[in-house]
């Protein structure tokens, strides 16, 4: 269990980064924590022939609230946007996600920006990204680009991160004040990958629901925002009638398939499950940390 | 005998191998360092069962820093054999190459070796190592092993059926054929297996000066394993020394004879050069044993009033590729089959065992072997007997159980007494069960569903010649012997064949030896695991430690304490009788100034002096024993509660009590964290782990990311309770306890799902309970109970 021939280089500043690369192109891989990449490399499920380690490089990791918009470092550690007060009380949800994201240890190593770029479909924080409406921004030699999270996740293990592009920073906007947001998973054990897990955020005018997002993940390529549920509350109380309907329909959206963990079958009996639930956690009063 | 609790017997002092190993200080096999040493890698088959046409090494021998490669025709001239013994008159005689030049029977299983300046470069070959493979057809579980028309795994033997045993005591046919009910399950136990955190790992060199073979081996028995080596190297075993260092874990997967041990030295030897073999994590899980895996049709014949007159089973296992050396296919399945009776007066019985070869990886020894398994069917059994008759499962189980005085089994084992009734009456008392039974209907009017599970077990301890016999194994041996020598300065230097993967000998022996010689305990010091420095033994395994440890260390130790006395008296013109030895002291009863440390004591026999022994033959401060317990049965039960969401098929464990009697306790607190450790093992197996392979005999479940052991987040806090009753046979009255957990712990977890989902009809007939399990059961219940 030793990884194939690799060269390491360790960026010294972002544009020593994109240098590399640019150099290496394809061949290249971009680590920072490694929680993931390490071990798929010691299975030699993937070979880069260059590690660019942006782990130190400064500038990349820092956690600040401002305009009602939340940024994120791609370097900043799990533990350390967990630990934040700020990311705590602009954005609840993202701290309820990362409890479920490994154990202490690898939280102290893995980065959000490695969760997000990474993108395993059964991961806590792309879903959260995507049910946030959340920012990506990806840096290249000729400046940045801003992706938002619905166009960012591809499939298993793809983004939209092109060739020497570097993910930077996450935007998460702050919860608005009629802004209510849950997460649940399964997993079979804590902090595993979910087998189903499902976030969901709700705003309402005047006790009607204005909109929602309702995000699953563990049940496809990559998490999935169930729009028809999304629709079904729009305009509509948010009581048991609406959360029922809205569970069923995002379950009749989904055709996950299945693995040594669990059917397709169960994911899709459990997601409805999990949806119905987050939406009654959702009709209590706010979340105050 | 010494007195049952004293100084340090009975006591919980501290574990002196703590702070070594809390520091980071232990030495394992890997911290093992030669200058010069090469690294080697195995090339694994991506089949299950395939011919080998072909291998070619050229490009990797050809490949910078890789010193050689060997395949199994390589090797083949130079290793003769391994030879697996039988454990029964029926068991087959089954013998293989530990590298095999023409056929693989397992996916995993290794088939050449190389050779390189690092693991990472002997990685890298491995991948050009060129293998022309023939796929065969394959038998993926014993029952399809043992169907028409199966593959011939092993084209030595008639069949793949290693041994068919029929064990049977009274008459059950006649009582099923009149009994009021009949019971009757089939029932899955899953492949899980032992995960030490510390994997298997070998070191082997030449020593230049001696020409000896020098292994390290993380190993649960050294000198089975020189004795393995010298059969399979041609070498005499003054030749060789197995050294196992610090063993992190073992669990019964250490206590085999696996190919690469064999393939190492071979490999050095060939070389004249140290090599070095750590199995990766992913090695470990294809390729070194697994165990429980059973098949089980279960028939309990029933009075109307609850009594259990007779069962009838059949257990098939499922024992891979290999007839594993030394205990072979039988560890799960005849070993499901002995201990049926458990602490149940049933007096009529009939097992049939069957062993057959499989396509799997081979099964090995795993915490409590195949009791686990056939305990839990049959508990899980009872419970629905419980249920079925409309009677409370604790009190069905009260009313059938034994006399708590030593009590002989239909099958002939001798129970030396125990708590079999209070154990049981204890752990309801300790869950709360009335008041836990007011809350589950409770909770189900709120569509909540809670459960509770009992599950009470008599565990075989001390394993050796008696006990092995009374259980079956009649043709196997044990051999065990420790020597306890004092020092000159009066500390004293014992020595065990026995070796500790986490047990703490190194404080529990210490305390037996210091207890007897009335020595400070740290003026004790253990030996273990090296065949140059420890005698005989047959290592570490089958709750052996406690009882054949202080078995043989209690006799050696008095005779040394013997010859003090007899120098003491000498010294001080007293009667033997009159001397006491205590904190290093001996003295006059009644006149503790009449007086002599142990430390003159033994100085004057060593260096002479004034107060040298006039009169006193033989004073030699040393003596070597041998011993083999009589039978010894600990017991007790293990009781779970669990609530069950049955939208997601999440079990939450609420509580676990255990009520443990291991006898004498030599160390409160370290038979505690064997319970604990135990337990949370059975909790593994019922819930988390599990071995896949698919139709084809792919392994599913290839690294921690799908074979999922629990964490410290899914056991909740173990609640132990202790009773003692003494062993009549045993030095010292002490049991060995080291599986009682990991037998029991799986059938009280079942039961209490079970319980919890009465209300919907639920039968457990698989294990584990995983949530995708857990909503099956929901979705297909069937509403017979059982009862046929």
């Amino acid at each position: 269990m030793k990884p194939a021939p690799f060269k390491y280089v360790r960026a010294e500043t972002v544009d020593h980064a994109l240098d590399m690369l640019a150099e290496y192109g394809s061949d290249a891989r971009v680590i920072a924590g490694g929680q993931s990449l390490v071990p798929m490399m010691s299975l030699r499920l993937v070979r880069p022939a260059i590690l660019v380690d942006i782990a130190r490089t400064p500038g990349l990791s820092g956690i600040v609230g401002e305009d009602a918009v939340i940024r994120i470092g791609a370097t900043a550690c799990q533990s350390a946007v967990l630990a934040s007060d700020e990311v705590r009380d602009a954005a609840p949800v993202v701290c309820e996600a990362l409890r479920h994201v490994g154990h202490p240890a690898i939280r102290n190593r893995g980065t959000i920006g490695g969760s997000i770029a990474h993108a395993d479909p059964a991961a806590e924080l792309p879903a959260v990204a995507l049910a946030l409406d959340a920012q990506v921004v990806a840096r290249r030699s000729s400046g940045d680009r801003v992706l938002a999270a619905h166009d960012f996740f591809r499939g298993y293990f793809e983004t939209a991160l092109e060739e020497g592009e570097l993910l930077t920073e996450l935007r998460f906007p702050a919860c608005g004040p009629h802004e209510r947001t849950a997460f649940l998973e399964v997993a079979r054990r804590h902090g595993d990958y979910a087998l189903v897990g499902v976030v969901v955020r709700v705003w309402t005018s005047s006790s009607l629901v204005e909109g929602a997002r309702i995000v699953v993940f563990g049940v496809a390529p990559e998490p999935t925002r169930v729009e028809g549920a999304e629709d079904s509350l729009v305009g509509a109380a948010l009581d048991e009638a609406s959360i029922r309907a809205a569970a069923g329909v995002a379950a009749a959206d989904l055709a996950p398939r299945g693995d040594v963990h669990a059917s397709g079958e169960y994911r899709k009996s459990v997601a409805e499950v999990l949806v119905r639930r987050a939406l009654q956690a959702c009709r209590g009063p706010a979340a105050t940390p | 005998v010494v007195g049952q609790a004293g100084r340090y017997v009975g006591a919980s002092v501290l574990r002196v191998e703590d702070p070594r190993f809390l520091m980071g200080r232990g030495v394992y096999v890997d911290d093992i360092s030669i200058p010069g040493i090469l690294h080697a890698a195995f090339v694994r088959s991506p089949f299950a069962h395939a011919r080998i046409v072909s291998v070619d090494v050229r490009a990797a021998a050809a490949a910078p820093g890789v010193v050689a490669v060997f395949s199994g025709a390589d090797l083949a001239p130079h290793i003769a054999p391994v030879v697996t013994p039988p454990n029964r008159p029926e068991t087959a005689v089954t013998q293989h190459q530990p590298l095999p030049p023409d056929r693989v029977r397992f996916a995993g299983e290794a088939v050449a070796v190389v050779v390189a300046m690092s693991r990472y470069v002997a990685e890298d070959a491995v991948e050009l190592v060129d293998v022309e493979w023939e796929p065969l057809p394959v038998a993926m579980d014993g029952v399809a092993a043992m169907a028409e028309g199966a593959p011939a795994i092993d084209p030595e033997l008639d069949s793949n059926n290693v041994a068919h045993i029929i064990w049977e005591a009274g008459d059950p046919d006649a009582i099923f054929d009149r009994a009021d009910h009949v019971f009757s399950t089939r029932f899955f136990v899953h492949r899980y297996a032992a995960m030490p955190l510390e994997t298997r790992g070998v070191v082997a060199s030449i020593d230049p000066s001696s020409g000896d073979l020098m292994v390290w081996i993380s190993s649960q028995f050294a000198h089975v394993v020189r004795t393995a080596l010298a059969a399979s190297l041609g070498m005499p075993e003054r030749a060789i020394r197995v050294v196992s260092p610090a063993v992190g874990g073992g669990f019964g997967v250490k206590v085999a004879v696996y190919p690469e041990d064999i393939v190492i030295p071979a490999v050095a030897r060939l070389l004249g050069r140290p090599v070095k073999w750590i199995e990766d994590r992913c090695e470990h899980i294809a390729a070194s044993s697994h165990s429980k895996e059973i098949t089980c049709e279960m028939d309990v014949a029933v009075s109307d009033h609850g009594d259990l007159l007779a069962f009838r089973a059949h257990y098939v296992g499922s024992g891979g590729g290999y007839n594993l050396f030394p205990f072979g296919v039988l560890a799960d399945p005849f070993a499901a089959a002995g201990m049926i009776f458990n602490q149940y007066r049933t007096e009529h019985a009939r097992c049939v065992v069957d062993g057959p070869l499989t396509n799997q990886c081979p099964i090995g020894a795993y915490r409590g072997v195949g009791w686990t398994s056939g305990h839990t069917i049959r508990e899980v059994l009872i419970d629905e007997v419980a249920r079925g008759l409309g009677l409370d499962p604790v009190e069905l189980r009260l009313s059938n159980t034994i006399p708590e005085e030593p009590y002989r089994t239909p099958f002939g084992q001798q129970y030396d007494g125990g708590s079999y009734v209070r154990s049981l009456e204890l752990a309801r008392e300790l869950v709360d069960y009335g008041n836990f039974r007011t809350k589950q209907a409770n909770l189900r009017e709120r569509g909540r569903y809670a459960g509770v599970g009992f599950s009470p077990y008599v565990e075989p301890s001390g394993w050796g010649k008696q006990i092995a016999d009374a259980n079956g194994f009649t043709e196997t041996n044990y051999f065990d012997t420790a020597r306890v020598t004092l020092e000159p300065d009066g500390s004293a230097i014992v020595t065990t064949g026995l070796h500790s993967q986490g047990q703490g000998h190194e404080t529990t022996f210490a305390q037996v030896v210091a207890e007897r010689l009335g020595l400070r305990l740290e003026d004790v010091r253990v030996e273990q695991g090296d065949t140059a420095t420890s005698v005989f033994g047959m290592g570490t395994f089958a709750s052996r430690g406690a009882v054949i440890g202080s078995g043989t260390l209690g006799l050696a130790a008095l005779d040394v304490r013997e010859k003090l006395i007899r120098l003491a008296a000498d010294a001080l013109e007293a009667a033997p009788e009159d001397i006491e030895l205590r904190d290093g002291v001996a003295f006059v009863v009644g006149s503790p100034s009449t007086a002599r440390t142990i430390a003159e004591l033994a100085t004057s026999v060593y260096y002479g002096g004034t107060g040298a022994p006039a009169g006193v033959d033989d004073v030699v401060l040393t003596s070597t024993r041998s011993y083999d317990p009589g039978e010894s049965y600990s017991n007790g039960t293990v009781a779970a509660i669990v609530e069950v969401d049955v939208e997601t098929g999440i079990v939450e464990l609420q509580r676990v009590v255990a009520v443990e009697d291991c006898g004498t306790m030599l160390n409160p607190m370290i038979v505690e964290g064997q319970v604990a450790g135990a337990i949370a093992q059975g909790i593994g197996g019922a819930l988390y782990e599990e071995i896949q392979y698919d139709e084809h005999g792919q392994l599913l479940t290839p690294t921690l990311m799908e074979y999922l052991y629990p964490s410290a987040m899914e056991i909740p806090g173990i609640e132990i309770a202790h009773i003692e009753t003494p062993s009549p046979v045993t030095n010292g009255g002490v049991k060995g306890l080291g599986e009682g957990g990991s037998i029991a712990a799986p059938a009280a977890v079942l039961n209490a799902v079970a319980d919890a989902l009465a209300p919907f009809g639920v039968r457990v007939v698989r294990t584990p309970l995983d949530p995708e399990e857990i909503l099956r059961l929901l979705r297909d219940t069937s509403s017979d109970g059982g009862r046929r």
